[in-house]
């Protein structure tokens, strides 16, 4: 009994329900024989990897979806071991390359090699070449970009490759020209609304117009966060209506609570006790920039209109630093003084 | 009067300096009454008003002395009236407080409220420490006095009553003390010489005033001074410290300093009575339940003072603080804390650490420590300020003069230098005796080869440090435990060979082949392991950093020597007697730590020896507790050097400087001493080259000296982080450079700013000036120094990833000092309003690292099933995840296992996975609020096990490695040793059991049920397994040989 969100998840392009005209595109790609690399990028949520599996799917036929995890162990030029795991069918595998950190160059250069150098098997296959997706293709190091740079020309008879990307920012410019780019933007309220009711039908579930809403809105129009607050809101109440709170995930309970406590008491013995708090949403891997987005979106409402434009600005700006250094406490600290500073400033010029 | 005197000086003479500040205490209160009783008379004597003064006053200062006399005698008064006094003598051990205690009260143990209102604070805890001192003594020496006090009664009712004129009385009175005193004397000779000066003091007041010009100098000094200084405390008293004191007590203070030291000649009194004192406030009252956080006080001597280089520092007389010694406390206001101890050092005081009643002064600086203010008060210890102190030095006649104190002092010091000059002609002597047994057998032996005897040898160059080696046991500067232990472990060591090390003896030494001594450089261990050896016995064989020690040539060499003999056993020198006993050899390994990569395996051979050596075996190493040292954790009998004290190496080195003809004062060498660390061996280097140019040296030259040859110790990071942020490095005063400070970061440039980082909040600022401001801006002052600070370090961490990052930039380290370290030190600098921290983030870190996998491991596990990377099914899934297993199970209970495990399988989750899930949820979620009972763990737990589950996976069997590149050996010597046997244990274990290994793979741990799937993958890993081992075994042979990496399977 898997949750909604994969039970219901549409297995073939003509099950698709929202970019009608971006699922016609894939279907052509996919029949025209010539089929290119591509490079798929979308917030999450928007359904990529559902697109990129029908995808498969329109190229192979149902063989992709007999896969299983293969777990290989790869040898770094340091000795080291990495374990690595792959997703792979007869016709196509799929790879997360950020699952090694820094070391994703290796697994790219062996594996990659590995695969094109070996023709299909499957002399039945409907096509010539094999599948590598790449998840997470934004978070691939510079060197394993440039790794990839030249297998993707030189291999490209037995070889494709999807990359999965949520932005194009990190991905370097000659792979962005050797791809064709596919845009999966996220669904709009209305699509997952749509989606929503048909979910509640299939599980004869009641239709409650007014909570969809708020889901949808809720959710970011990030589709699979909307499918999994929809069936946590039924799990969790026997009978639903219209203002049934919405269960929020737990490091976004505590989020919310650090921006509470920033703007009520502004001193730095409050930062070491939030100081805490940070240690503990990045200790349970929850990334320093989503809790700085979300800290930042938090503290919005808490603060006066006239300090929107600095909270916001420091957001950006330190959130950027987290990405450029390494030690995202840091960031968090100083982007939280900063906020206290602003609030107790304008706390000051208000009383003068 | 005269009697009195030399009764007093007999009395001072007699007992310590210490004395002296005591004395004080009580003599101050006894002022209070006796000026009070003046006015009294003065006025219009009436005869109630000024006894009772008088009485409570003299009670009070008796109270150290006799508890129960005075305490019960004080109720009494009180109570009723002159009947009282003139019994109370009787009960008085001493003359004080003979006044009220009648023997009535004596009996009495009862201590009575209002007794204790009267008294000030510092009197009553004076009185305390009395009281549990010496009970014993005290009644027996009531007892005597009652007899005298019995023809006294009258002397002293006399006295009370009318206190002006009579002069005659303090003398009976006096006998009487002076029998008293011979009795209690052994017993107590703090306390009493107190008593007695406050007795005289009391009956001089009255007569004093009226007929000022009078008796011996002696008394005439104090009254004067008396006079003159009341007036000008009193009123700064009011002014600075009134608050906190009571009045009364408070004022007497000061004057009391005047007469304490009684003992001491004229000139000295004087200064002392002219020296300005401060008054300590008064301590906080002590809260048995809170501990006092010494961080909040400001820091003591952490903080720059104030005031920085306002003052002068005067000038003095050469050692005229000598016999005084001192106690710092508080953060003084023109000079540091270093500053004036160094000053006190070196005039010849003594600085100690914490006050006690052998304390001359206290130099009182802001924010002291209430522990010792409250012990100031108890001792009635002298306060002085900084102001006091340069008076002092100014002032003090050389040698400190003639008083009590410096005399003892002297004293003490003769007895050294005698003491040395006789070390050093023995020395001289033996030198002597070695050097004719030399030139005869040299003389000998020219004649058995009948050449002409060499021209007797110049007296040989040889370094101090060779020259001055310790040649007996009694020559070594501390550490003669130890040494001792060497001994007996070497004497006993052919007896514990023969029962074969299974006799452990009380110590354990019996047990051990080997041992190893570990402690700092410099304070003797290889000249104690060589002394020891030599005393009983043994060849010295010796090893050390300049030879090779690998693991081949300490295995060939030193395994050579193991079953040797020593060569001395059989021949010997011309003119020498073949010592046929002489066959017993110590091997010496010296600097057992400095055998490193070129040595490589010399450790672990080193210890494998241990074990079976058949000599003695004497290992010397500087850090026992590095890493590469663990070889040698049970192999060998620790011995830890400590460095010696002060005293134990001083005379050692003065009989050297005497030898030398080097002229030295003890406080130069104590500097030298304390400056180099208490390295033996530095100092005496330090001589010899000072000895090239010069046969004195003064304080500031040992001191510049021994800043030269300062051993960069490298700080701690708790220390750089106490340093900058609270060591005043930012104080407008400090003297320390950007570069000192970018310095501090180069201590631990892994730590330091992660310590900065972690503590940064914990300040109060210095910088902050909070004068003139309202709380409200005071706060926001502050958040903007923290602002700034966080601001910096986060610009820190973005040179630090070029530093760290793929870009390797480490030119920029200091760059990233000052952005991490000192900049956000600047803003915050000040003292610490909390406990430092060691910085969490190393723990943080490896806790994510752990999450982290988790997630991972879940992630791959659910990649069947579910889209979408790690973060996505850490932020979206598993708190849905979480609320259908962990919550359902913990508040549904069993019912709700099946559907739990149903979820679980249709995402592939294991039974670990479940944990982790738990593990991950975060602050409401936390793993401790939705507990899960037992029962329903375990019920879960075993249908879990029950079932057969769905395992998407294959095991990860063949190690990919780039082929034809042969690895590298790791350049790590122990690496090879373990390597050696684990790899022929695991290559055999591999052999074995094929079968086995499948039990291994935690995937696979029910064969018979499997899902379809799962078999299959099961017979391929079983295949690649099979291949794996053959594999292995081919590679066990080169692996057993050292070589290769560990290959398992």
């Amino acid at each position: 009994m898997a949750l909604l969100v994969d039970k219901l998840r549409p297995r073939s392009l003509e099950e698709l329900t929202y970019h009608e005209e971006l699922s016609k595109r894939l279907r052509s790609l996919a029949q025209c024989g010539d089929f290119p690399h591509l490079l798929v990028y979308g917030p999450s949520g928007a359904g990529k990897k559902t697109r990129v599996v029908a995808t498969l799917k329109e190229l192979f036929g149902p063989g992709v979806e007999k896969i299983k995890i293969d777990a290989r162990v790869f040898m770094t030029s340091s000795n080291r071991k990495l374990e690595f795991n792959i997703v792979a069918s007869v016709y196509h595998m799929e790879i997360t390359p950020s699952d090694v950190g820094n070391y994703d160059r290796v697994v790219i250069q062996d594996l990659l090699k590995e695969v094109a150098q070996t023709q299909q098997v499957d002399q039945a296959a409907r096509q010539k070449f094999k599948v590598v997706v790449i998840n997470e293709a934004e978070n691939l190091t510079r060197d394993a970009q440039a790794a990839l740079r030249r297998t993707m020309e030189k291999y490209s008879p037995n070889l494709r490759l999807i990359l999965l990307a949520n932005s194009t920012s990190n991905i370097i410019a000659p792979i962005r020209s050797r791809t064709l780019l596919i845009r999966v933007a996220a669904p709009t309220h209305d699509d997952i609304r749509s989606i929503l009711a048909a979910a509640a039908k299939k599980e004869d579930w009641p239709l409650v117009e007014g909570l969809n809403k708020r889901i949808a809105e809720e959710s970011g129009r990030n589709l699979r966060k909307a499918l999994l607050m929809f069936e946590a809101v039924h799990a969790q109440n026997e009978k639903v209506t219209d203002t049934t709170p919405i269960p929020v995930p737990d490091w976004e309970v505590l989020v919310g609570q650090i921006a509470k406590e920033i703007t009520e008491d502004r001193t730095p013995a409050r930062v070491m006790q939030v100081r805490a708090k940070f240690y503990d949403l990045l200790t349970h891997c929850i990334p320093a920039s989503t809790i700085i987005k979300t800290l930042c979106f938090k503290v919005m409402p808490l603060v006066d209109d006239s300090l929107k434009p600095g909270v916001i600005h420091y957001a950006a700006m330190y959130e950027h630093r987290i990405k450029t250094g390494t030690k995202a406490i840091f960031h968090l600290e100083a982007y939280v003084l900063k906020i206290m500073k602003m609030v107790e400033e304008y706390l000051m010029s208000m009383d003068m | 009067m005269p009697d009195i005197r030399t009764f007093f000086g007999a009395k001072g003479g007699a007992s310590a300096p210490k004395p002296a500040p005591k004395q004080e205490e009580p003599a101050k209160k006894s002022r209070a009454k006796g000026r009070k009783v003046v006015e009294d008379s003065e006025e219009d004597e009436p005869v109630e008003v000024k006894k009772p003064t008088k009485p409570a006053p003299k009670k009070k200062t008796a109270a150290p002395t006799e508890v129960k006399g005075v305490e019960i005698s004080a109720s009494n008064y009180f109570a009723s009236s002159k009947s009282n006094p003139a019994k109370t003598e009787s009960s008085n051990t001493t003359p004080k407080a003979t006044p009220n205690a009648t023997p009535k009260a004596t009996s009495k143990t009862q201590v009575r409220p209002g007794v204790e209102v009267r008294m000030s604070p510092r009197t009553k805890k004076t009185a305390e420490p009395a009281q549990n001192g010496k009970p014993t003594t005290q009644r027996k020496s009531t007892t005597a006095y009652q007899k005298h006090d019995q023809y006294d009664d009258d002397a002293f009712m006399d006295d009370d009553d009318d206190a002006g004129d009579d002069i005659y009385v303090p003398d009976s009175k006096r006998q009487k003390r002076k029998n008293d005193e011979y009795v209690e004397e052994e017993s107590e000779e703090e306390f009493l010489p107190k008593p007695k000066r406050v007795a005289s003091r009391a009956d001089r007041p009255p007569k004093v005033e009226p007929e000022d010009d009078k008796p011996t100098p002696k008394k005439k000094a104090p009254a004067p001074a008396k006079k003159r200084k009341s007036p000008v405390t009193d009123s700064e008293e009011d002014e600075d410290i009134k608050p906190a004191k009571k009045a009364a007590p408070a004022k007497p203070r000061a004057p009391r300093a005047k007469k304490g030291p009684a003992e001491e000649p004229d000139d000295i009194k004087n200064i002392l009575d002219n020296l300005p004192t401060v008054d300590a406030p008064d301590a906080p009252p002590k809260d048995p339940d809170a501990k006092f956080d010494w961080r909040k006080g400001g820091g003591g001597h952490a903080s720059a003072p104030p005031m920085a280089g306002a003052a002068e520092i005067p000038g003095g007389e050469e050692n005229c603080l000598m016999g005084k010694s001192f106690v710092f406390t508080g953060l003084l206001k023109t000079i540091s804390r270093e500053d004036g101890q160094a000053l006190v050092k070196r005039y010849g005081g003594k600085v100690v650490t914490a006050p006690s009643s052998k304390t001359d002064f206290v130099v009182l600086g802001d924010d002291a420590g209430p522990s010792k203010l409250r012990k100031i008060k108890e001792h009635g210890i002298k306060t002085i300020d900084e102001q006091g102190l340069f008076y002092l030095i100014k002032t003090m006649p050389a040698n400190g003069g003639t008083g009590v104190g410096a005399e003892k002092a002297k004293q003490k010091r003769e007895e050294e230098e005698r003491k040395i000059r006789e070390e050093a002609a023995k020395m001289e002597e033996e030198e002597k005796a070695r050097r004719a047994e030399a030139e005869k057998a040299a003389k000998k032996a020219a004649v058995a080869r009948g050449t002409a005897p060499p021209a007797p040898s110049q007296p040989l160059s040889q370094l101090w440090t060779t020259k001055y080696a310790p040649t007996q046991i009694s020559q070594i500067c501390g550490n003669k435990g130890n040494v001792e232990r060497i001994q007996s472990w070497l004497k006993d060591w052919p007896r514990n060979r023969k029962y074969d090390f299974k006799m452990r003896g009380s110590e354990g030494l019996g047990g051990y082949r080997a041992i190893i001594i570990s402690g700092p450089p410099g304070i003797g261990k290889t000249t104690a392991a060589h002394l020891a050896a030599k005393i009983a016995g043994f060849d010295v064989l010796e090893s050390n950093a300049s030879d090779s020690r690998s693991k081949k040539l300490v295995e060939n060499g030193v395994a050579e020597v193991m079953t040797n003999t020593s060569l001395l056993g059989y021949l010997a020198g011309d003119g020498k007697k073949v010592d046929s006993g002489k066959k017993n050899i110590v091997l010496i390994m010296d600097e057992v730590d400095g055998m490193s990569a070129g040595d490589r395996g010399g450790v672990a051979a080193l210890a494998k020896f241990c074990k079976k050596t058949e000599v003695p075996l004497i290992l010397i190493c500087n850090e026992r507790r590095l890493p590469k040292m663990k070889p040698f954790d049970h192999v060998a009998y620790d011995i830890k050097f400590q460095r010696p004290t002060v005293d134990q190496i001083r005379s050692r080195i003065m009989t050297i400087c005497h030898r030398e003809g080097l002229r030295l004062p003890p406080q130069v060498i104590n500097a030298l001493i304390e400056g180099t660390n208490k390295d033996i061996r530095q100092i005496i280097n330090m001589l010899s080259t000072a000895k090239l140019d010069q046969k004195t040296m003064d304080f500031d030259q040992s001191k510049a000296m021994t800043k030269a040859w300062e051993k960069h110790v490298v700080l701690k990071p708790w220390d750089i982080c106490q340093k900058l942020i609270g060591g005043g490095m930012f104080a407008a005063s400090s003297k320390a450079t950007l570069n000192d400070k970018i310095e501090l970061y180069f201590n631990d440039h892994e730590f330091s700013y992660l310590m900065i980082q972690e503590n940064y909040l914990k300040t109060k600022p210095h910088s902050l000036d909070t004068r003139g401001l309202s709380p409200r801006e005071v706060r926001y002052k502050s958040l903007e120094l923290a602002e700034q600070a966080a601001d910096s370090i986060s610009n820190g961490d973005l040179v630090d990833r070029m530093i760290h990052g793929p870009q390797q930039q480490w030119s920029l380290m200091p760059t990233h000092a000052v952005f991490s370290t000192v900049m956000p030190a600047s803003f915050i600098a000040g003292s610490f309003t909390e406990q430092t921290t060691f910085t969490s983030w190393l723990g943080n870190n490896s806790k994510y690292g752990k999450l982290s996998r988790y997630v991972r491991e879940i992630h791959s596990h659910m990649r069947l099933k579910a889209s979408g990377d790690h973060n996505e099914v850490r932020q979206q899934y598993l708190p849905v995840i979480w609320q259908q297993l962990i919550k359902r199970l913990s508040v549904e209970g069993r019912e709700a296992i099946q559907e739990a495990i149903e979820l679980m399988d249709s995402y592939y989750l294991t039974r670990d996975d479940f944990d982790y899930i738990k593990e991950l949820a975060l602050g409401d979620c936390d793993e401790g609020k939705w507990p899960i009972e037992t029962q329903t763990k375990a019920a879960f737990t075993r249908t879990y096990n029950g079932m057969s589950h769905p395992i998407p996976f294959m095991k990860a069997s063949n190690v990919i490695a780039p082929k034809g590149k042969s690895k590298d050996m790791p350049d790590l010597e122990e690496a090879i040793e373990e390597e050696d046997d684990a790899d022929l244990v695991e290559a055999v274990e591999a052999d074995d059991d094929d079968e086995l290994d499948l039990a291994k793979d935690k995937y696979i741990k029910q064969p018979k049920a499997k899902g379809k799937k799962a078999t299959k993958k099961t017979t391929k890993a079983d295949d690649d397994d099979e291949e794996d081992t053959g594999k292995a075994k081919a590679k066990a042979k080169p692996a057993a040989k050292g070589r290769g990496r560990p290959k398992k399977s």
